[in-house]
C-alpha cells in the first residue's frame, strides 16, 4: 500500500527538475522567508491584516508545527519507508527532553553540544528499543514499544522528581554561539532550515543502497534476506537514525516549551505522530510535513473559527464554545477515520491524485 | 496487610480478566488488537449511568439497556470501521481503533461533560471484617461476577453451536466460510461479545471509583493482560488479568504507587523477549 516512495519514482522526480521547478522553488523559498514577517507584524506589505485572514494563526504555532514536522518525518521514516510500527516515539522526544535537562539544565553545555548529544543518546535508546524486533514481528514488535514507552516516561518521572519535582524540568535559553534564539522568529530560521536539512537527508537516506534495502524490507523480510540485506543491522540503523531525529526534535521541544514535565510525553503524545503520518500519508515524507501541519495547525483554526459562534446558544454553544478541545479531537478522529477508509494513502496521495486529474501528469 | 492487598489484587484482576476475555474474543475472531478496548469499557459505565440516572431505569433493565448498548457499539465498529479495512495493513487496523477511541472519548465529553459522574447502584457497599482482613462487598460482587460471566462464556463457546462456529470461524475464516458459516455474522458476534464484556468490567470499575473517561487507562490495562496471558488464548487472558491486577495492587502497596504502569509494562516486555507467544497462547509458526 505504501509504495509511494518507491525507488524509481525518486530517480525519476530528480531526472526531471524543469526551469520552472527551479521557479516554483525560488517562490516556495521567498513565501518561506517573508511568512514569519507577515505574522509577526500581522500584516502583508504594509497591508495590515485580521486575525481571521491569518487564520489565527501566530509564529509560535508556525514554530511548534516544525517540531513536529521533525518528529513526523522520523516515525514517517520509520514506519512507513522501513515497516517497523512504533507507538513509542513520545519516549524518544522524552530521551531527548532528558538528555538536554542533564547536559543543558544542568550541567550547562552550549546549546548545540546539547543537542548533539541528544541524537547520541536517542540513538542509543532507538538500538535499545530497538533490539526486541530482532525477536519479535508484527503486533508483539508494536507492543515492545509501548512498553518501552512506559519505561522511557517513568524514568523522566523519576528524574524530574529526584531534581526538580512537580512544576517540571526547566530549560535554559538556547543560544547558538553569540546567538540568543530568543524570539519566535529567531526560531523560525532556526527551526526551518533544520526541517528542511532532515527532509532531504532522510530523502538522501532512501535512495542509498541502505535505503532501498530498506524498503525492501519493508515490502518482502525474506526476499530482502534472500538479496543480501542484513535486516537485523538495517532495522537497528533506521530505529537509531529515527530516533535520534525524535530525540533532538524532543530537546527543542522542550527549549521552545522552556518546561517539561513527565505527563507531556504520554500515550496520546506518541499518538499524535501515528495519526500525522496516516492523515499526511505513509512513506511519504513529504507527506509527513502535510500531516504535521494539519495536526497543529487545524485546532488554531477551527478556535479561530469558532469564536464567530462566540454569542450562540443551546446546544451549538455547547459543542462549540463550551467544548472546543473535545470538538477537535473529534474532528481529528473523525479524520483519520475517513482518511483511513477511504484514501489510505493519505493527504500526500490526494494531492498527488488531484495533480494528476488537473495537469494530466502520471501520479506515482 | 499482605492478605487485604491480595484479595483487592484478585478482585481488581478479575475486573480485568473479564475485559481482558472481550479483548481476546476480538482478536482471535477477527486478528484486530483493539485499542478502543478501554474506552468501550468507559462507555459501558456511561450507558449505564444513562440508563440508571436519565432514564430512572429500574437496576436490571438498566443492566439489560447497557449490554444492548454496549453489543450495538460493538457491531457498529466492527461493520464501519473494520470491515471495510479487511486485508489492510496491521497499522490501518491499529490506527483506526485509536481513532475510535479518541472519537468516542470526545463524544462523551462533549455530551456528559469532562468531569466524572457517580453511578449509583443497589449494589451492596458495605464491608465484611474476617479477622483484620476488611472485603469490601462490591469487590466481592464484581471478582463473583466477573468469574460468573467467564464461566458462561466458556460454557457458550464450548457447548452452543454457536460457539463452535465462532471458534471454527476464529481458526480459519475461509475453512469457515467453505464450510457454509456465516462469517461476518459469526466476527460481529465476537465484537458485540468483547463489547460487552468491556462494558460489564466499566461497569463494575465505575462503581468502585467515578465514572469518568479516565477509567480508559483502567480499561487499558486488558492489553499487557492478553499479551501475558498469551493473545490466542482465552484462559490466558483471564489469568493475565489476574496477574495484572495483582500486580498493579502489590506494586502500588509495596514499590510505589507510580510503579505499577513500569512493573507491568516492564513484565510485557520481558514477556514478549523470552516468550512473545504468551504464559499460556500457543507458539506461532512460521513467522520468519
Amino acid at each position: 500500500m505504501s509504495d509511494t516512495l518507491a525507488p524509481a519514482t525518486v530517480a525519476a522526480a530528480r531526472a526531471k527538475t524543469s526551469p520552472g521547478k527551479w521557479i516554483v522553488r525560488a517562490i516556495v523559498l521567498a513565501v518561506l522567508i517573508y511568512a514569519p514577517f507577515v505574522l509577526t507584524s500581522r500584516s502583508i506589505f504594509g497591508i495590515p491584516l485580521s486575525n481571521m485572514q491569518l487564520l489565527n494563526l501566530g509564529l509560535t504555532q508556525i514554530n511548534l508545527m516544525l517540531i513536529a514536522m521533525l518528529g513526523a518525518l522520523s516515525l514517517n521514516f520509520l514506519t512507513g519507508s522501513a515497516g517497523l510500527i512504533s507507538i513509542g516515539h513520545a519516549a524518544f522526544y522524552a530521551t531527548g527532553a532528558m538528555t538536554a535537562a542533564i547536559f543543558g539544565t544542568q550541567l550547562g553545555w552550549p546549546f548545540p553540544l546539547v543537542l548533539v548529544c541528544a541524537a547520541i543518546a536517542g540513538a542509543l535508546a532507538g538500538i535499545l528499543a530497538g533490539l526486541p524486533s530482532l525477536r519479535v514481528r508484527g503486533l508483539y514488535f508494536v507492543l515492545s514499544t509501548l512498553a518501552v514507552h512506559y519505561v522511557v516516561v517513568f524514568l523522566f518521572q523519576e528524574y524530574q522528581f529526584a531534581f526538580f519535582g512537580v512544576v517540571g524540568v526547566p530549560f535554559a535559553q538556547p543560544s547558538i554561539g553569540p546567538i540568543a534564539i530568543d524570539s519566535p522568529i529567531r526560531w523560525y530560521f532556526f527551526l526551518l532550515p533544520l526541517v528542511a536539512l532532515v527532509y532531504f537527508g532522510l530523502r538522501n537516506v532512501l535512495a542509498t543502497r541502505e535505503g532501498r534495502a530498506l524498503m525492501a524490507m519493508r515490502d518482502h523480510e525474506l526476499a530482502a534476506t534472500a538479496m543480501g540485506a542484513d535486516v537485523r543491522i538495517l532495522r537497528l540503523k533506521a530505529f537509531a537514525l529515527s530516533s535520534a531525529i525524535a530525540a533532538v526534535a524532543g530537546a527543542l521541544y522542550a527549549h521552545l516549551l522552556t518546561n517539561a514535565t513527565s505527563e507531556v510525553f504520554g500515550i496520546n503524545f506518541a499518538i499524535q505522530f501515528i495519526a500525522m503520518i496516516i492523515i499526511g500519508g505513509l512513506g511519504s515524507l513529504s507527506g509527513s510535513l502535510l500531516g504535521a501541519a494539519v495536526w497543529l495547525l487545524l485546532p488554531t483554526i477551527i478556535t479561530g473559527l469558532t469564536s464567530f459562534a462566540a454569542d450562540s446558544t443551546g446546544i451549538v454553544r455547547t459543542v462549540l464554545v463550551d467544548h472546543r478541545p473535545q470538538l477537535v479531537q473529534m474532528i481529528f478522529g473523525l479524520i483519520v477515520i475517513v482518511l483511513l477508509i477511504f484514501a489510505p494513502g493519505g493527504m500526500a496521495d490526494l494531492i498527488a491524485k488531484l495533480r494528476a486529474a488537473l495537469f494530466g501528469r502520471r501520479h506515482g | 496487610m499482605f492478605a487485604q492487598v491480595l484479595f483487592s489484587g484478585l478482585a481488581l484482576g478479575s475486573i480485568y480478566g473479564l475485559v481482558a476475555l472481550g479483548f481476546a474474543v476480538v482478536f482471535k475472531a477477527t486478528d484486530v488488537f483493539n485499542f478502543a478496548q478501554g474506552m468501550f469499557a468507559v462507555c459501558g459505565a456511561y450507558f449505564a449511568v444513562t440508563a440508571i440516572s436519565a432514564l430512572d431505569l429500574p437496576f436490571g433493565l438498566a443492566i439489560l439497556f447497557m449490554i444492548a448498548a454496549c453489543a450495538t457499539l460493538g457491531v457498529l465498529a466492527h461493520i464501519f470501521l473494520i470491515q471495510p479495512l479487511a486485508g489492510r495493513s496491521m497499522l490501518a487496523i491499529i490506527m483506526v481503533t485509536i481513532a475510535l477511541s479518541i472519537v468516542l472519548r470526545a463524544g462523551i465529553e462533549i455530551f456528559y461533560g469532562p468531569q466524572g459522574r457517580v453511578l449509583t447502584t443497589p449494589l451492596p457497599s458495605g464491608v465484611i471484617r474476617i479477622g483484620d482482613l476488611r472485603i469490601s462487598q462490591l469487590h466481592l460482587i464484581a471478582a463473583l461476577t466477573s468469574w460468573a460471566c467467564m464461566a458462561i462464556f466458556g460454557a457458550f463457546f464450548r457447548f452452543t453451536s454457536v460457539g463452535l462456529l465462532m471458534r471454527a470461524t476464529a481458526d480459519g475464516h475461509e475453512a469457515a466460510l467453505v464450510s457454509g458459516v456465516n462469517v461476518n455474522a459469526m466476527n460481529r458476534l465476537a465484537w458485540a461479545i468483547g463489547a460487552v464484556l468491556a462494558g460489564i468490567g466499566g461497569l463494575f470499575l465505575g462503581q468502585l471509583q467515578i465514572v469518568s473517561p479516565e477509567l480508559e487507562a483502567i480499561g487499558l490495562l486488558a492489553l499487557p493482560a492478553v499479551v501475558i496471558g498469551g493473545m490466542q488464548s482465552i484462559p490466558g487472558a483471564i489469568i493475565g488479568g489476574l496477574l495484572v491486577g495483582l500486580i498493579a495492587q502489590f506494586a502500588g502497596s509495596y514499590i510505589s504507587p507510580k510503579s505499577t504502569d513500569i512493573v507491568i509494562y516492564g513484565l510485557l516486555l520481558l514477556i514478549l523477549m523470552v516468550r512473545p507467544w504468551g504464559l499460556l497462547g500457543q507458539r506461532e509458526l512460521g513467522r520468519v
